[in-house]
């Protein structure tokens, strides 16, 4: 049973740690907070189902690239925020060049003609 | 415990982030228009399963072994607590074994392996010499030959040491203080450092001056004098009326000499002078090469003081414990191999217990494998609940070995094990527990778990456990282990058997004395009093006279190194006109008159010396019957001579009567009463009076109309009165209380009682394995028994059936456990003095065990001969 999340948190880990870490970048976020900005800023095609979003934050905080708080919130409830560190930071540029070189390569092996002309 | 709550913070802080979530999925939920129902529901079918996401978050914090570990432990705690019966039965059967085998170790651990505390004690030797018949013998050196031996190329270091009774002079009686006067390097050459103040050291000793009256307190004489005071180092002590200053307190284990204060010894060149010498071998020195070289040694010193040295000896350097070793080495070994059979009772008690769950426990175990745990997961599970209730085992186990340490401490043979030795549950003895618990939970545990871990699911779960029988591969298992554990309680009960037949043969022995209503109490003279024959012999005497004044005095006499049953000096002899053939040996006794009156020995020939004859130190003497026996086949001893050629004092130490080593008279024969110990032929005896040889020990013996101990205070305020100084051997016993001292009453008491315990408790184990395969046989069989008796079956049908399915597993048992003991009749023999393994004891031990197998059986037997058919059959 737990197969199946774990295909797809396998499929998603370099790019969910990205999302993650970018959606941090605008300011602190609670875990569904973090699932909403995603699926928002993807006009509703990137849905993050919590069984791979709660061990990605697990993850990213057990490396340190993003830290949680406990914070209160309006109805007077206990709530964990995350946000970037700053080695969580870096490890965003890290993660967006390489991202950025990922969809160029692809990009460039879906469109052959273009690299060559390119080049 | 921390690492357990940081888990639990973060399980709850996971928790609250999840609700968290499905809250705000539901309230946004809500906010679209959902009704409350209709956005809980949905919020929680986007989230998934819950449970799941809990779990693979917690993967990301890794250590999930641990968790296993933890849920396994939980798991098997909650088993357990559902099945206490078992759990109890499981975890005594095992405190029982380990228990028993923790506190063996723990004296083998103390008096075999680890000893003495002081530095290179593996180096330090004794000074023996071998005779040509009878045991070792201690070599004592004057001052010049301990010099000498200082000298020799194989010894690194030589100490020295004196024993002296001396008396504190503080309180209205004098009481008496074991002092141990040692070189002043002894301190250093032992190795040992005080537990307060220093210890003696050169300075203390200068050469050529008096030594410093400074003392040293052993650590048992401080905690009972004392009362353990730690300010005492400055204090003085008052000890024969010289005072000491108290310098340090030597640590608990430093015994050396069992001195209650250590003094500085200054070494003398008077020849008479002997003391104890403690030698090290240097690193390298073979015991041979070190003999051979302190052979030529030694005869040289015997040429110089013969009394001394025995007429031929060979030098045979003994390590400090081999004369323990030797003693109770062997005793000990055997009593740690019986525990280690009781243990492997207790697993076969155990594995039993768990196979018959087995079954019952198939169905869980498939389910759980069909939700995909893997077989390894299930023996890790299994072997997890096994290692609890061994350790469970252990923690009970170890807290009973502490009570059964101090027992067999009180019960050991005071002068069999060195009392340096530290026998406790200490941390090695705990490392073996929690190893041995280990072992024993995968050697009780794997079987069964390897089993289980394999069931064939679709069998077992559609069959309904209650229906099956075991099958023929679980029976065999089952009567395999019932046969073993059968056999090894016969061996174990055959062990009690022998132990206890000797030690009842031995205290029926036939003593030659009444020990009843006496006690001899020992009279330790002081250094440099009573000097001369004339005013030592006076001296006796009035402590003689002052004590019959008593009115619950009896009869009293003088027993010098009489006292029975292991009695007189080991002397050679001679008979006028009667040259020997061979070396004649007799036990030396110095007695008063009274000596024979107090024990009841009778007198059979002749008369016994009158006590003014003594007074003169008249050449008379009493032999007992083996010496006549032997010597006279044909009578005519009353009137024969003897002499005893070693017989001469050495003043002012042992003084002696004129002519003692010339001719005496024998006057009478006397019973024989033992006086070579309990176990051994009784030796021929003489006896002289105490007058004719007079060392700086006596000892009163009083037959007293009163348990004596009670009159022993004014026994000691008569000695007082004779001599305001005098005091009396703190160890004072009843005559039946030096029995009770003997080496092989103490073994043969602490062999046959321990080994008559761990037999009762084997027994107990077996019938409990028993009872139990029987009990689960019965309880799957019920439908079967119910089939049966519905079609006609008697009870009596029904209890043969299930007595049959034990007896063969019995009688296998019986089988195995008589040729065993046969087979390892040698080692008992061998290790229990004086048993050996009749038939009479076997046929006992077979019947007891067949009885209590039978008593097993029939319980449950019955139950399933009393099942109602129609109850049985309905309860499928």
């Amino acid at each position: 049973m737990n197969e199946r999340y774990r295909n797809r948190i396998e499929l998603l880990q370099g790019t969910l740690d990205l999302l993650i870490l970018q959606t941090l970048l605008w300011g602190r976020q609670h875990g569904y907070g973090i699932s909403q900005a995603i699926r928002a800023n993807s006009g509703d095609l990137l849905q993050v189902d919590a069984g791979s979003l709660y061990p990605a934050l697990h993850r990213l905080e057990k490396q340190k690239w993003i830290c949680a708080d406990w914070k209160i919130s309006e109805n007077k409830q206990e709530v964990k925020v995350y946000r970037l560190t700053a080695a969580g930071r870096k490890q965003l540029m890290r993660e967006r060049s390489r991202w950025e070189q990922i969809s160029d390569a692809i990009g460039g092996v879906l469109n052959p003609g273009k690299k060559e002309s390119a080049s | 415990m921390k690492l357990w709550w940081l888990w639990r913070k973060r399980e709850k802080e996971l928790e609250k982030e999840i609700q968290h979530h499905l809250q705000m999925a539901a309230s946004d939920r809500k906010e679209r228009g959902a009704t409350f129902r209709e956005a809980q529901a949905e919020a929680r079918r986007e989230f998934g399963n819950v449970g799941l996401v809990r779990e693979v978050t917690r993967d990301v914090w890794g250590s999930r072994w641990l968790r296993d570990v933890a849920e396994d432990a939980r798991y098997g705690t909650r088993m357990l607590l559902k099945n206490p019966g078992f759990t109890i039965v499981v975890i005594l059967s095992l405190a029982l074994g380990i228990g028993a085998t923790t506190a063996m170790f723990s004296v083998v651990y103390g008096v075999l392996v680890n000893p003495y505390p002081y530095a290179n004690s593996d180096r330090m030797v004794h000074l023996t010499v071998q005779q040509t018949r009878g045991n070792p013998l201690f070599i004592n050196l004057n001052g010049p030959q301990l010099q000498q031996l200082r000298q020799a190329g194989s010894v690194e270091s030589v100490a020295a040491m004196q024993g002296w009774n001396l008396t504190t002079t503080e309180g209205d009686l004098p009481e008496d203080v074991r002092a141990a006067y040692l070189t002043s390097n002894s301190f250093i050459y032992l190795g040992v450092p005080t537990l307060l103040g220093r210890g003696l050291l050169p300075s203390d000793a200068p050469e050529g001056q008096d030594p410093e009256n400074v003392a040293v307190l052993g650590y048992q004489f401080w905690q009972r004098h004392y009362n353990g005071d730690p300010n005492i180092v400055g204090k003085k002590i008052q000890l024969v009326h010289k005072s000491y200053e108290i310098i340090g307190v030597a640590r608990p284990r430093f015994t050396w000499g069992d001195g209650e204060v250590y003094l500085p010894l200054k070494l003398t060149a008077d020849p008479a002078r002997t003391y104890f010498p403690m030698t090290r071998l240097k690193p390298g020195v073979t015991r041979a090469a070190a003999n051979a070289e302190l052979q030529s040694l030694l005869e040289q010193f015997a040429k110089q003081t013969p009394s001394h040295f025995p007429e031929h000896f060979h030098v045979t350097l003994a390590g400090l414990n081999d004369h323990f070793v030797q003693r109770i080495g062997g005793t000990l070994y055997l009593l740690l191999a019986a525990v280690a059979l009781l243990l492997l009772i207790g697993c076969g008690n155990v594995s039993i217990l768990l196979l018959a769950r087995g079954p019952a426990r198939q169905h869980e175990l498939a389910v759980r494998s069909a939700l995909g745990a893997g077989r390894s997961r299930i023996v890790r599970q299994l072997l997890t609940e096994a290692l609890m209730l061994s350790l469970g085992g252990a923690a009970i186990g170890v807290a009973l070995a502490n009570g059964l340490v101090k027992l067999i401490v009180d019960w050991l043979p005071e002068f069999s094990f060195p009392h340096e030795a530290a026998i406790s549950i200490n941390l090695p003895v705990l490392f073996f527990s929690v190893d041995l618990a280990l072992l024993t939970g995968i050697v009780f545990g794997i079987s069964p778990a390897l089993r289980s871990a394999r069931p064939d699911l679709a069998q077992v779960m559609q069959a309904n456990t209650r229906k099956t029988t075991a099958g023929v591969r679980g029976r065999r298992t089952h009567s395999i282990l019932i046969a073993g554990q059968i056999a090894l309680t016969l061996l174990l009960l055959a062990g009690a058997g022998v132990a206890m037949q000797g030690f009842v043969g031995m205290m029926r022995v036939n003593l030659g004395y009444d020990p009843h209503n006496t006690m001899s109490v020992g009279i330790p003279v002081h250094d440099d009093t009573y000097t001369t024959w004339e005013a030592r012999g006076t001296y006796f005497h009035q402590l003689l006279g002052k004590v019959s004044e008593m009115p619950e005095a009896v009869s009293v006499g003088l027993s010098t190194n009489a006292t029975p049953p292991n009695n007189g000096w080991d002397e050679r002899f001679e008979i006028s006109g009667q040259p020997a053939a061979e070396e004649q040996r007799a036990r030396l006794n110095f007695v008063s008159a009274g000596y024979f009156v107090v024990l009841r020995i009778p007198l059979l020939q002749g008369r016994i010396w009158y006590e003014d004859e003594a007074m003169h130190g008249a050449k008379l003497a009493l032999i007992n019957q083996a010496l006549a026996r032997q010597y006279f086949p044909n009578g005519g001893a009353i009137g024969s001579e003897i002499r005893v050629p070693a017989l001469k004092g050495e003043p002012p130490l042992d003084l002696s009567a004129a002519g003692s080593d010339t001719w005496f008279q024998v006057v009478g024969i006397v019973g024989d009463a033992r006086n070579d110990g309990l176990r051994n032929p009784i030796m021929p005896s003489v006896y002289v009076p105490y007058t004719i040889m007079m060392p700086v020990f006596t000892q009163i013996l009083v037959r007293t109309s009163v348990p004596p101990l009670t009159v022993l205070h004014a026994v000691r305020e008569q000695v007082h009165t004779v001599d305001s100084d005098q005091q009396s051997d703190r160890d004072v016993r009843d005559l039946d209380g030096w029995i009770k001292h003997e080496p092989e009453w103490e073994q043969g008491h602490l062999v046959a009682t321990l080994f008559a315990g761990f037999g009762i408790l084997a027994l107990v184990l077996a019938a409990t394995g028993l009872y139990s395969v029987i009990s689960y046989t019965v309880a799957q069989r019920t439908g079967e028994f119910g089939i049966r008796m519905a079609l006609g079956a008697m009870r009596k049908d029904v209890l043969l059936i299930v007595f049959r399915s034990a007896a063969m597993s019995v009688a296998a048992g019986v089988l195995a456990g008589v040729m065993l003991t046969i087979s390892l009749h040698r080692v008992f023999t061998r290790w229990i003095q004086g048993s050996s393994l009749d038939a009479l004891i076997l046929v006992g031990v077979i019947l007891l065990l067949v009885a209590t197998s039978g008593l097993s059986c029939f319980i449950p037997a019955r139950r399933a001969s009393s099942v109602d058919p129609t109850v049985a059959l309905r309860y499928e």
